[in-house]
């Protein structure tokens, strides 16, 4: 019986150290891949696409690290304006510049083009370097 | 396997219950009891869990639409079923199945990158899966304290509600229901 008690504690040891170890290879994996950003100032082209296919343009540069912060420095200046969520995937965009995006009405969405192709990441991961250019489509 | 109408009532809950656990605690990020639920209903109902989660991506996909994480849901939830059932069938303690969560929740975001290996290839499957590290050590650490906690307690409601004594990891074979 002791034997057995034994035999479990150790069980529960081994695989609790490796279910740390493994925890630990993959923060270890994610901080030497992560998206990295540039410091410094970065040039960019912001550009909205509404419903009707109208753009707008806002050029400038900035600071900051990811897409996130360059709509909140937009946001900031009192041209753009965006609302959304915080899901367990980060930002989901749920309206830009006053038009609201409702999927479950209408399968509409805020997609993120980064430099002309679909964007892999969402506005919290998104890593701004210089010269960079994202556009946000209204799109069903 | 045959199903008899107790099997469709009982699949029909299953379902019900796991579909409003995840409406619930959908405001908070990386925790969810899905996982938990599926290997108390694995262990304690079987392999029919198996049709509760099909119906669950069935639902899902209803209400959020057709998105790649669909492919995942249709095999990542049968896999964790499998797994638990048969670590049931061994008789394995509670602790196993505390564990068995912790590790799903870690290797998570692993097991659904594989979709991506096919759509965009193996990098941007492997940069997805990178992307996704943090959410998934939150999810492993949710998990642990799920099954820590409700895990055991469950399993024993289950099971005395389906009418067996607990016996500490063993499910009776005339409960089984498969």
């Amino acid at each position: 019986m002791t034997n057995k008690k034994g035999g479990a504690k150790l069980a529960i040891i081994i695989t609790a150290s490796a279910l740390v170890i493994a925890a630990g290879v993959f923060a270890l994996v994610y901080f030497l891949n992560k998206p990295k950003a540039e410091e410094g100032t970065k040039a960019y082209t912001f550009v909205v696409v509404d419903d009707k296919g109208a753009s707008k343009e806002y050029k400038g540069k900035t600071d900051t690290q990811f897409l996130r912060g360059l709509m909140d420095e937009l946001k900031a200046k009192g041209d753009f304006t965006y609302e959304g969520s915080d899901s367990e995937y980060g930002l989901y965009i749920e309206s830009v510049n006053g038009l609201k995006a409702d999927y479950n009405v209408d399968k509409a969405y805020w997609a993120i083009y980064v430099n002309g192709e679909y964007g892999q990441l969402g506005a919290d991961t998104q890593p701004v370097n210089d010269g960079d250019s994202f556009k946000l489509a209204y799109e069903k | 396997m045959r199903f008899t109408v107790k099997d469709i009532a009982t699949i029909g809950l299953m379902t019900a219950l796991i579909e409003a656990v995840k409406w619930a605690l959908q405001g908070i990020p990386n925790v969810e009891m899905v996982t938990l639920l599926f290997m108390v209903f694995a262990v304690t109902y079987g392999l029919k869990t198996c049709i509760a989660s099909l119906i669950f991506t069935g639902v899902e996909t209803l209400i959020w639409g057709v998105h790649i994480w669909v492919i995942m849901y249709i095999y990542i939830w049968p896999l964790l079923i499998l797994i638990s059932y048969f670590m049931g069938k061994k008789k394995l303690p509670d602790w196993a199945f505390v564990f068995l969560g912790s590790f799903y929740g870690l290797f998570f975001g692993m097991i659904c990158a594989v979709p991506y290996v096919f759509f965009g290839g193996i990098k941007v499957a492997v940069a997805w899966w990178i992307a996704g590290i943090p959410f998934d050590i939150l999810h492993a650490v949710s998990n642990t304290v799920l099954c820590l906690v409700l895990f055991k307690p469950l399993r024993m409601a289950l099971t005395k509600i389906i009418g067996t004594p607990y016996k500490g990891g063993e499910i009776s074979e005339d409960n089984r229901h498969t």
